[in-house]
């Protein structure tokens, strides 16, 4: 049977500005999909969102060149694979004066 | 048969192994704690110390300078993380039920590191501790590593059993001590009450330092210089529930008795655990550096 995991990496968190979610290490999986929920916006719009991989955990580049656009109250998905070790999220809310509420989830599959 | 398998040979279990888990095979019910929510759902009604005790990872000890380090008992341990916070702690726990009572043992092999810190990250001096060679500085900033029970029976009466390693003390100076709490951990009932109220990054196992007490001896463990080494230490922990009581830490080969620690419960009765047994390891940073605990694996055990 295959081995599978849900990461809550962030919790109803209120977001401004540029951030970065918590390196997770994800070595023995083989795919993953990235669940963006958006609980509450505040003068925003939503969220603009790039995958990031690392050989480390410590630094960091782009996965590719998607930017994933979470816009409104819902719920954002794409998919990984090929991705190492590590994997997070680098984001930001769109526009930056405003605030996004939303729930981060990492599902991984061996 | 216990002294024929490798995996079994390395504890010393009870009579009846409730669980063994080792982590190339999944997390075995290791899982984030959080406090509770109301009927709605919303999570905002969760205590700010309770609601943010990360996920556990199926870790590899992946390190930067050496790459993959791996696990003792092959490539995965369980990782509990903190973030870079001063006082924030990651938690896992695993939840069972008491089908008699006794005594009731859990062993582990774990070891716990501070993250690695590179480049303009990094400073060769903390905590009074100077890079020299031998002694690093990221050793002062791994803060503390607890095990704990959270048990209930006999018509709600709830205790809590805590052995805490206080590998820096606040102000983050080397303290390698053996630490318990004299008082139960505050619940989210307590803050429905309106009797508690805890800040993001509260110990939640008992907020006021005051509360924390010293038993044993102070114990030097392995941390092994830097960051990216990772040595398994052996931690066998026995209570007894039909007293209600501690008994023995062993910490490699240290063995501390804990019959007198005491095991403060709580004054008021909780429903809807009847039986309840729950384990939990968790992890502080005193530091504004990434703590990690890494358990290879767990057995518990009990006699009954």
């Amino acid at each position: 049977m295959r081995q599978s995991m849900t990461a809550v990496l962030e919790r109803d968190t209120t977001f401004d500005g540029e951030f970065a979610t918590e390196p997770y290490e994800v070595a023995w999986a083989t795919e993953a999909r990235w669940f963006v929920q958006i609980l509450a916006l505040d003068h925003a719009v939503g969220l603009r969102l790039r995958t990031q991989i690392s050989p480390d955990g410590i630094t960091w580049c782009d996965y590719d060149d998607a930017e994933h656009v979470a816009a409104g109250v819902g719920v954002t998905s794409w998919p990984v694979r090929e991705f190492g070790h590590w994997l997070r999220v680098r984001g930001s809310v769109d526009p930056g004066e405003g605030t996004v509420t939303a729930r981060i989830y990492l599902a991984v599959k061996s | 048969m216990v002294a024929a398998d490798p995996r079994l040979s390395r504890f010393r279990p009870l009579k009846r192994i409730l669980a063994h888990d080792q982590f190339d095979s999944g997390t075995h019910g290791w899982c984030e704690l959080i406090g509770n929510y109301n009927g709605k759902g919303d999570l905002a009604t969760v205590d700010d110390h309770m609601r943010d005790f990360r996920p556990p990872q199926l870790s590899g000890c992946n390190f930067f300078d050496i790459g993959t380090h791996g696990a003792m008992s092959g490539t995965y341990a369980l990782k509990l993380a903190t973030r870079p916070i001063a006082g924030h702690t990651a938690v896992g726990i695993r939840r069972l039920t008491m089908s008699g009572r006794g005594l009731v043992q859990i062993e582990a092999y774990f070891t716990f590191k501070a993250e690695a810190t590179t480049g303009d990250h990094g400073v060769d001096s903390f905590g009074g501790v100077e890079w020299d060679g031998n002694l690093h500085p990221s050793e002062a900033q791994f803060g503390a590593f607890t095990v704990a029970t959270d048990i209930c029976g006999d018509q709600g009466l709830r205790y809590h059993t805590v052995a805490r390693y206080q590998n820096t003390d606040l102000d983050n100076r080397l303290s390698r001590r053996w630490m318990y709490p004299a008082v139960p951990e505050p619940t989210p009932r307590e803050h429905v009450q309106g009797k508690v109220k805890l800040e993001y990054g509260a110990d939640f196992t008992a907020p006021d330092p005051d509360d924390w007490h010293v038993f044993g001896a102070p114990q030097e463990l392995c941390y092994n210089e830097v960051p990216t080494k990772v040595n398994w230490h052996y931690l066998r922990w026995r209570i007894d529930t039909a007293k209600r009581r501690n008994v023995e830490l062993q910490v490699n080969d240290r063995v501390m008795d804990m019959s007198e620690v005491p095991v403060p419960p709580y004054a008021e009765s909780y429903g809807s655990l009847e039986n309840l047994l729950n384990f939990y390891f968790s992890v502080r940073t005193h530091a504004p550096v990434r703590n990690f605990l890494f358990l290879d694996s767990v057995l518990i055990s009990v006699d009954w």
